[in-house]
């Protein structure tokens, strides 16, 4: 293969990784704080009960 | 029934990611010109699109708080958590087009960055969104929500000028792919329907991302009012 289009071959899976690690390391940091949220909500019902 | 539809709406994303995947890498040709590296087109632009739908979300729901904070308090809020899930996933979006537009420019330029009007305006759009997440997160008071919705008009209002920039100047970022004159546009038709499946695979992602983080802040606004009463009780 040719070194510039190997690189260019490199390239393109660093752009689409980064992508994915940006988009997933999101939605679980959504995640933490949904389940954050969650435990206050449950621990507040649990009180007024 | 709703979770079913939430289950089969998740599925359906993740099917459209696979094959919006499977059309840029397998299907798509190589651009004659650019090579391999015209492949990360396919992330790179529908992010950026998708970017500035977020950014309008947060703007209609930053004009909806302001509007109604006084008279229809729970509709203001509801505007308020649209406003802040819009500018955390536009977070997101701008990110991933800030990151692999320099690993394109690198390969098809020969350099990282330009200070150019494209690359500029659109590390300004980022910069003003991150300051009213860092806001958000660590001012307090009354006035937060307030401040924040302010800004996010303010931020909202450069995304026109990055739409617009390499029309008005002369840039080093390319012309724009549709309405940017008779040359633009795509023109091979696998190329076009790769673009065209990994808008809509975003667009699904970008949503439920969207409405995730619409549910964890209106679930936080339900929590801290609730919390706010109880500490109003106690002190009766």
């Amino acid at each position: 293969m040719d070194p510039a289009a190997q690189i260019d071959h490199q390239f393109v899976v660093a752009a689409y990784t980064i992508t994915w690690v940006l988009q997933l390391g999101y939605l679980a940091w959504l995640g933490l704080k949904w389940r954050t949220e969650k435990r206050a909500e449950d621990r507040r019902t649990h009180k007024t009960r | 029934m709703k979770k079913a539809a939430i289950g089969l709406y998740v599925v359906l994303t993740l099917a459209l990611m696979v094959w919006g995947y499977y059309q840029a890498i397998y299907v798509a040709p190589n651009d004659a010109m650019q090579g391999e590296i015209s492949h990360i087109f396919y992330y790179h632009v529908p992010n950026a699109m998708l970017a500035f739908l977020f950014f309008a979300i947060s703007l209609a729901g930053s004009i909806g708080f302001l509007s109604w904070r006084r008279s229809h308090p729970e509709r203001a809020q509801i505007s308020d958590a649209w406003a802040l899930a819009g500018a955390e996933v536009g977070v997101v979006f701008c990110s991933v087009v800030l990151t692999t537009g320099p690993l394109w420019g690198r390969r098809a330029w020969g350099i990282w960055w330009t200070w150019d009007a494209r690359l500029t305006t659109t590390l300004v759009l980022w910069l003003i969104y991150v300051s009213y997440l860092l806001l958000r997160r660590f001012a307090a008071g009354p006035q937060v929500q307030t401040l924040a919705a302010v800004l996010g008009i303010f931020g909202a209002l450069d995304v026109p000028i990055v739409y617009m920039s390499n029309r008005w100047w002369r840039t080093q970022h390319p012309a724009p792919v549709f309405g940017g004159g008779p040359d633009s546009g795509i023109k091979d038709p696998r190329m076009l329907a790769a673009f065209g499946w990994n808008v809509l695979a975003w667009a699904a992602w970008g949503l439920l991302v969207l409405f995730l983080r619409y549910q964890v802040e209106r679930k936080h606004q339900r929590n801290a009012a609730a919390e706010a009463q109880e500490a109003l009780e106690a002190n009766v």
